[in-house]
């Protein structure tokens, strides 16, 4: 049974529409939801999580329906909006006091060890908290839960280089050791190659693929070549095709029948797939 | 239910709205109209939803492991609480004011049709002000407006049954024990449509909310 099944949700605002959005997870991995800015990644997550009111949709955690299951379905998420900016002027310790209530299963040690982890003192107000010190309690507070599935919208932007590495470490560990199940949304794409086991690619409110990461990096092939080589045929069956002095660069699906030997041919990474899909 | 009302008494209510409450005292004020202080509370209520709004109490509750609806009902909850504590703590200022006594020209006396009056007075503020309130989660002085406005009428209403001449303006204005006792049923409708309104009110928040895109 997967740990989150997403069916045709959707969402219309005046300028925007999340138009059904599905896809499915797995337990025991890690999915990466990716886009550009505005693309609906955030309000994909709100709308998952009944923050945004979705006009059609349906989201099950773990076997349970979330809107009839609304309780139950938030004790076994640990969700991450950004970073804290709720009660700006509060400390840490009377947040906590507050949030910890609400979970069954609470683990007060598990807590002590991130806010140790990520060196985080419990006496501090929020505002006197950096962007990335907000991340990191707003992780903590979802982590010291036992949550099965985090759904975390862009943990680690805003994180110093060494914080980031500390926290896919932290991401595989989950994995590993607790078979839990992540979900989450970045544009940081060096990220996701380091750990995700699938990708959901979001585009105009419209999921363009949702696959292992694999199959998606293999999709496509990076070509290049001299500007004499650029043939109308060619041309149709380039993605995100960009011209320059000496010749032209693009993505191509890798199953195609032209002959592709004369050209200069490469394996993409996934910003370079990024960056051709939304050209287009 | 209960940890949403401990967050609410952890941070959402501010000390001031507690200070609120001893505003009964204004019952002792000679020639005061004894519905002023309860004005006050409507403001206090005000002060309650702009601080949780500046604060991002909505988003902050919507994140925890709860019903949306529920965190519409302990709101509503605590608005009341705090309007029945006002009212509990002016009992012994309105027993003072009867016996020191203190003149009053200036409107109704604080006894049991007055309060029945006042607790008329919450049921509708809260109705226009909290499902005015839910119906953006955001946007807080419009419904101040209007819950003051149909507030202000209901006032010139229940203070004219006293003013303009009228069979029972005697007794609704009476200082006397007897006759004050007698007045219970009033007290009893008021404290009835109360309960009622606050329900109705927390349904309508509620239905309004589940809509509103946090």
């Amino acid at each position: 049974m997967p740990i989150l099944s997403v069916k045709n949700l959707s969402k219309t605002y005046p300028k925007f529409q999340l138009n059904h959005v599905s896809f499915t997870l797995e337990k025991g991995y890690i999915m990466g939801f990716i886009g550009r800015n505005g693309a609906g990644k955030t309000t994909t997550l709100k709308s998952m999580m009944r923050l945004v009111y979705p006009h059609s949709g349906e989201v099950i955690v773990d076997g349970l329906d979330f809107n009839q299951n609304e309780f139950e379905c938030k004790q076994k998420i640990g969700f991450v909006l950004g970073g804290v900016d709720y009660y700006p002027k509060k400390k840490i310790k009377t947040i906590t006091e507050v949030t910890k209530r609400f979970y069954k299963s609470w683990d007060e040690e598990a807590y002590l060890g991130y806010l140790k982890r990520f060196e985080l003192d419990q006496d501090k107000r929020i505002d006197e908290l950096s962007a990335g010190m907000r991340v990191k309690y707003s992780l903590a507070l979802a982590l010291s839960h036992h949550a099965e599935l985090l759904i975390l919208d862009e943990p680690t932007s805003g994180l110093d280089p060494v914080s980031r590495d500390d926290l896919l470490n932290l991401f595989q560990e989950l994995i590993q050791n607790e078979d839990k199940s992540i979900l989450f949304s970045t544009h940081i794409t060096s990220d996701l190659e380091r750990c995700a086991d699938y990708i959901t690619y979001i585009k105009d409110g419209n999921i363009i693929y949702s696959e292992d990461k694999e199959t998606f990096l293999n999709r496509f092939l990076e070509i290049s070549g001299k500007q004499d080589q650029l043939t109308p045929e060619l041309e149709k069956h380039l993605v995100g095709m960009r011209k320059h002095r000496f010749g032209f660069e693009a993505l191509i699906a890798s199953q195609q029948e032209i002959n592709l030997s004369s050209y200069e041919i490469s394996k993409p990474n996934l910003e370079s797939i990024m960056i051709h899909l939304e050209r287009d | 239910m209960k940890n949403l009302l401990y967050k609410e008494l952890k941070l959402s209510i501010h000390p001031t709205n507690y200070l609120f409450l001893a505003l009964p005292l204004m019952l002792l004020i000679p020639n005061y109209p004894s519905y002023v202080a309860y004005i006050y509370m409507c403001l206090s209520l005000f002060f309650l939803f702009l601080l949780a709004r500046e604060n991002k109490d909505v988003y902050f509750s919507s994140l925890l492991p709860i019903q949306k609806t529920d965190q519409v009902k302990a709101r509503v909850v605590v608005v009341m609480a705090l309007e029945l504590l006002q009212i509990l703590i002016s009992i012994p200022f309105a027993i003072l004011h009867f016996t020191i006594p203190i003149i009053n020209q200036a409107g109704i006396e604080p006894n049991l049709a007055f309060f029945g009056f006042q607790f008329g007075m919450f049921a509708v503020f809260n109705l226009f002000f909290l499902t005015g309130f839910y119906k953006t989660a955001h946007k807080i002085g419009i419904p101040l407006l209007i819950a003051g406005i149909v507030s202000i009428l209901y006032y010139i209403l229940a203070e004219s049954l006293v003013w303009i001449s009228n069979p029972f303006q005697s007794f609704l204005d009476s200082t006397v024990l007897s006759v004050i006792l007698k007045q219970w049923p009033i007290l009893l409708i008021g404290i009835t449509i109360w309960v009622c309104l606050g329900y109705i009110t927390y349904k309508i928040s509620a239905n309004r909310f589940l809509k509103v895109d946090v």
